[in-house]
């Protein structure tokens, strides 16, 4: 992309502002005036969601859309943040200025990366409608706010400002705002709902954003809430250097020039991730540079040495230059159980299954996959599951089917999981709705109005490979409510049909009613049981209560196990029947023996979670008589569940050691091998009878 | 002639069996059952004595180990209760008011209309009682008749009423009620020659009009489709007491041969009683599928579904005998079928004129 934003900015030396807006409109995403209005919301949102993450607030975001007149398509778009806003001297580059971005150099993950964004939007309204746009900004540091009116004037090809001023900004409760950006652009632009409009933006934006809260009020003044559904802000991104594997000519070339490195060797150490002080050598002995050349001086086939060097195309005694992999932990993963709440936050349904992937690297690019799948009631069972892509935790909601995320799903067979799929292949039908979400510090599309990504062999099997393991999750669950709607009716027979047969009966002929007790036993013939897990408003805590029953002939002893989130920092309370831990997020009771028809009920409860943090609770035994509603205890399993963890808080260890200097390459192996975070993901693994 | 009717009494016995098998089975520690016959074409035999098709010896247990059939019991005691309160006051009901009546019934209400004429089915196999003992009456309305002939129907006034469904009717004939048993019809006199069923209103209303049971001597009756229960009731009740021959003059496809099955053997369904519904002497007249053939007539192509229908027939036992597997077999190598009202293809008084003439006469009945 980098190519592309020089591109840009010598256009904008030579071209009108009109003619370059002409000519780019496609990839500037202001083609028609339904995207118009969408791209001018997403630049607005997205700066305002980088902002607060790097000034660590917690985003509260309202947009506002005010249809100005519908005959002439002029629409009014109003965007408020409480981010860190900006100070009076930068708002008229920020506003006024291409490509003035903060993060244009630097290589992580964010979600603006040109320094076009904000800018293209001012331009689309002077040009458009020949007003300027009000830019309202707070910081922390100021008592009132910075306002001042920006335009272009588009012969000039320069930034024009009015109305600067200072004002207080009082907000509807008199109180006087701390920090923030407003925003108020007036263009021309079609307000539409749908697949693509700002409303669907908005709310996949808030399911990736589960940190944000995101408000707005639509042309008819009705207004939509996403709340925020967790205080965690994402993970603090870090800046890394680029890895000689995912570097371009012009790129080095202009890092080559700029440098104020005495010798290569210097160079290459300091600005590229992966390459410690062998590997500059080796790869200079392979380019065939000296390694005391100064980068400034570096001539034309240098650089392509260099970079053929850094691909292993010119090799060291017939070996590739060797280098380390570039740190993952700039990546910021919206991580399992916040997609869960994002997910299960705006399509309000029943089963939410979540997976995210270790980080990885292709072609010098760290990345990471994650994937969520919702199902359930709510969603049409006859049409194609709705499909959300993100890339960056930026939604893309243009050309579905050229995408390379599409194609991870339509890759699978979810027949076997569950969803209808003609064939085999293609979208899959069902109530469902399933996320990808693709975390890079280099995304790549298919074409500059990023919309689409890139084919990618290495990254579409990592999604796959992603999607599948969901897919068995999503399989499992359907099974076991297969088995607990089996039970449920067995409940219903013994409990409600039969006693009603045996009144009936004995009313008609007029004699006393008999005992149940021998016919239900006979029905039953089994040992059952019935686990409930519900949130307690009152008490804030989640209650669990598990009962066994016994509907057999003998008398019956078990041990009972439990899944719990203990991983996920809960804490059992009340649990009267004592027992003990036998792993992490899994407890064990030894029960007392059930006489036939006998029923024990115990109870506990969770504390530290919040509601939706832990919905269904798996229950596993140990005896010789199966129980259903419950799982057989793998002991193997849970052998290895407890080796793991013994291992992973090992490793821990040296990686705290290590932080300071951790090898990049180790880094990332360790974070592949830490099993999965979350109780609820290591325990579906249990349950030997699958 | 006997009557299918029970005794109040004997009807709640026999009701009463049903519920004590319930009863006892949970006495004695095990789940409740209703044991009944096996009520598919697998179970029909041709009974030698009756000369009609019955249920056979196999029979099903439908035990409460599974909610659907756990049910079906507490359905089956609600409406034997419900019965058991009609018969003492007095009262009747249609299947469709149960079934509307069964919402109050909680756990044991119906899901589908059904589901309820089902289980009023069941109960008479099991009881070997009629649906008229239960006090429970079908939605559909009997046939229409009209010709020479004399019969006295019970008013509601309970007042004996004398009608001759060629004098005292208008065009549409005599309505036969649902219930003919004696009780409720007596069969005083007629001059007729023979009884013609036949399947749809537009070929009754022709042969009404072109004066056909005037000048045949015959009694005409309209099946309207697949007949109910006091069509066919009342077809056997004239074919014995009166010691008429029927004829059964229908479409020409697998749903006609199927209604001329009930009518001279019994219905799969209705096998427990067939012995009161069959009129085994009943003879098929047309269309027959050479008819189709011989007379040229407008057809259309079987439908799969008609295929599936003749083959299935083609292992019923009640078309065994050789000229059915002929005619089957003949209808499934044409691949058509054709109307009765297709013979209009030659005028409107084809059918009275020549058809039914020829037809007749190969019976020796014209
Ligand atoms: N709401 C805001 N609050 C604080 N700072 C902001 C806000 N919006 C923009 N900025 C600052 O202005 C800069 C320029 O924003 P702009 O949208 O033009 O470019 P960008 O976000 O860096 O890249 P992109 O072209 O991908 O949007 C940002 O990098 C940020 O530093
Ligand atoms: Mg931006």
């Amino acid at each position: 992309m980098a190519g592309t934003a020089e591109r840009m900015a010598s256009n904008q030396k030579q071209v009108a502002i009109s003619e370059f807006f002409e000519k780019n409109k496609h990839f500037l995403g202001f083609d028609s005036l339904p995207r118009s209005l969408i791209t001018a919301v997403k630049e607005a949102v997205d700066n305002s969601l980088d902002a607060c993450e790097e000034a660590r607030i917690l985003p509260e975001i309202k947009i506002q859309i005010t249809k100005l007149d519908s005959n002439k398509d002029i629409i009014e778009l109003k965007s408020e943040d409480n981010g860190p806003g900006i100070p009076k001297k930068s708002i008229e580059k920020v506003f006024g200025q291409l490509l003035f971005g903060s993060r244009f150099h630097a290589i992580r993950q964010s979600r603006g990366q040109q320094g076009i964004g904000i800018t293209g939007v001012v331009m689309y309204c002077q040009l458009t409608t020949g007003r300027k746009t009000h830019v309202r900004s707070k910081i922390a540091t100021e008592t009132s706010a910075a306002i001042v009116d920006i335009g272009l004037d588009t012969r000039k090809n320069k930034a024009t400002k009015s109305g600067e001023g200072r004002e207080l900004w009082e907000l509807p409760d008199g109180t006087l705002k701390e920090h923030g950006l407003e925003i108020t652009a007036r263009m021309k632009a079609k307000y539409q709902r749908g697949r693509q409009s700002v409303y669907q933006y908005l709310r996949m934006t808030s399911i990736v954003n589960p940190h944000a809260d995101i408000t707005f009020v639509d042309p008819d003044g009705e207004s939509h809430h996403w709340p925020r559904v967790t205080e965690r802000l994402p993970r603090k991104v870090e800046s890394i250097k680029p890895h000689p594997h995912g570097i371009h000519l012009g790129t080095l070339q202009r890092m080559c020039t700029e440098s104020t490195d005495s010798r290569m060797t210097v160079f290459l150490r300091n600005n590229f991730s992966g390459v410690s002080s062998r590997a500059a050598k080796e790869l200079l002995a392979a380019a065939e540079i000296e390694e005391k050349a100064k980068p400034k001086l570096l001539k034309a086939d240098h650089y392509r040495a260099l970079l053929e060097a850094f691909q292993g195309e010119r090799m060291l005694n017939d070996k590739p230059v060797k280098l380390l992999n570039p740190p993952t932990n700039c990546l910021s993963p919206i991580e399992e159980l916040l997609i869960k709440k994002g997910l299960s936050k705006t399509i309000d349904s029943r089963y939410v299954t979540t997976m995210t992937r270790a980080p990885t690297v292709t072609q010098g690019n760290p990345y990471q996959v994650e994937v969520g799948l919702i199902f359930g009631d709510g969603m049409a069972a006859d049409k194609p599951v709705e499909v959300l892509r993100f890339a960056n935790r930026v939604p893309l909601m243009y050309q579905q089917g050229g995408c390379l995320l599409t194609k991870a799903i339509e890759s699978v067979d979810w027949r076997q999981y569950g969803l209808d799929q003609a064939g085999g292949r293609g979208v899959p039908k069902g109530p469902a709705a399933i996320l990808v979400h693709l975390a890079s510090t280099n995304v790549q599309f298919t074409s500059e109005a990023k919309e689409a990504l890139a084919d990618n062999a290495e990254v579409i099997d990592e999604v796959r490979k992603a999607l599948l393991e969901m897919g068995r999750g999503l399989r499992k669950h359907l099974e076991k409510k297969k088995k607990m709607a089996k039970t449920q009716e067995k409940f219903e027979l013994v409990n409600d049909i039969i006693p009603a047969i045996a009144a009936k009966a004995a009313s008609i002929l007029d004699r006393p009613v008999p005992n149940l007790s021998g016919s239900i036993t006979r029905i039953m013939g089994a040992v059952i049981a019935e686990p409930t897990t519900a949130w307690n408003k009152e008490t804030k805590q989640t209650d669990v209560s598990i009962t066994l029953f016994n509907y057999t002939t003998r008398a019956r002893s078990y041990t009972l196990l439990a899944s719990w989130p203990e991983r996920d920092g809960a804490t059992m309370v009340n649990n009267e029947q004592g027992g003990r831990k036998e792993a992490t997020g899994v407890w064990a009771w030894k029960l007392d023996t059930l006489e036939p028809g006998q029923t024990i009920t115990f109870t506990y409860s969770l504390t530290g979670l919040e509601r939706g943090d832990w919905t269904d609770t798996d229950i596993f035994y140990r005896g010789s008589q199966e129980v259903i509603g419950a799982s057989k205890m793998d002991e193997k399993l849970l052998e290895e569940i407890r080796r793991q963890e013994a291992a992973t808080t090992g490793e821990d260890e040296v990686s705290q050691d290590e932080e300071v200097e951790a090898a990049p390459e180790a880094v990332s192996e360790n974070n592949a091998e830490v099993p999965a975070k979350t109780g609820q993901q290591t325990l579906m693994g249990f349950g030997g009878d699958e | 002639m006997m009557s299918a009717m029970h005794t109040s009494e004997e009807t709640k016995t026999a009701l009463h069996a049903v519920v004590e098998e319930m009863y006892d089975k949970i006495v004695k520690g095990e789940p409740p059952t209703m044991t009944l016959p096996v009520r598919t074409k697998n179970n029909i035999g041709f009974d030698d004595k009756l000369g009609v098709y019955k249920y056979g010896k196999k029979r099903s247990i439908r035990d409460a180990t599974s909610l659907g059939s756990a049910k079906q019991l507490l359905r089956a005691l609600h409406v034997v209760e419900f019965i058991e309160e009609m018969i003492d006051a007095g009262k009747s009901s249609t299947l469709r008011e149960m079934y509307y009546i069964s919402e109050a019934w909680g756990l044991g209400k119906f899901s589908s209309q059904n589901e309820s004429n089902n289980l009023a089915e069941d109960l008479e196999v099991v009881t070997k009682c009629m649906r008229e003992d239960f006090k429970l009456r079908p939605e559909e309305d009997g046939a229409r008749m009209i010709g020479n002939l004399t019969l006295r129907e019970r008013n509601r006034r309970g007042e004996w009423m004398r009608i001759n469904a060629r004098d005292d009717v208008g065009d549409s004939g005599y309505g036969v009620p649902y219930n003919v048993e004696e009780e409720k019809i007596e069969l005083l006199e007629h001059d007729i020659n023979f009884i013609m069923a036949i399947e749809t209103g537009g070929m009754f209303d022709r042969l009404i009009e072109n004066g056909f049971d005037e000048a045949y001597k015959c009694g005409l009756l309209h099946l309207k489709g697949q007949p109910a229960r006091s069509t066919r009731r009342i077809l056997k009740r004239m074919s014995e007491e009166w010691d008429l021959p029927v004829v059964v003059f229908l479409d020409g496809d697998p749903w006609s041969f199927r209604i001329f099955a009930s009518i001279a053997y019994g219905a799969i369904k209705t096998a427990h009683i067939s012995e009161y519904l069959a009129t085994p002497s009943a003879t098929y007249l047309g269309i027959t599928a050479d008819d189709i053939e011989a007379y040229d007539l407008p057809s259309d192509d079987l439908s799969s579904r008609d295929e599936d229908a003749l083959k299935a027939e083609l292992s019923d036992p009640r078309f065994a005998d050789p000229w059915w597997q002929e005619q089957i077999n003949m209808m499934l190598e044409l691949g058509k079928k054709a109307e009765q009202q297709s013979l209009a293809k030659y005028g409107l008084d084809f059918v009275t004129d020549t058809y039914l003439p020829e037809k007749l006469a190969d019976l020796g009945l014209a």
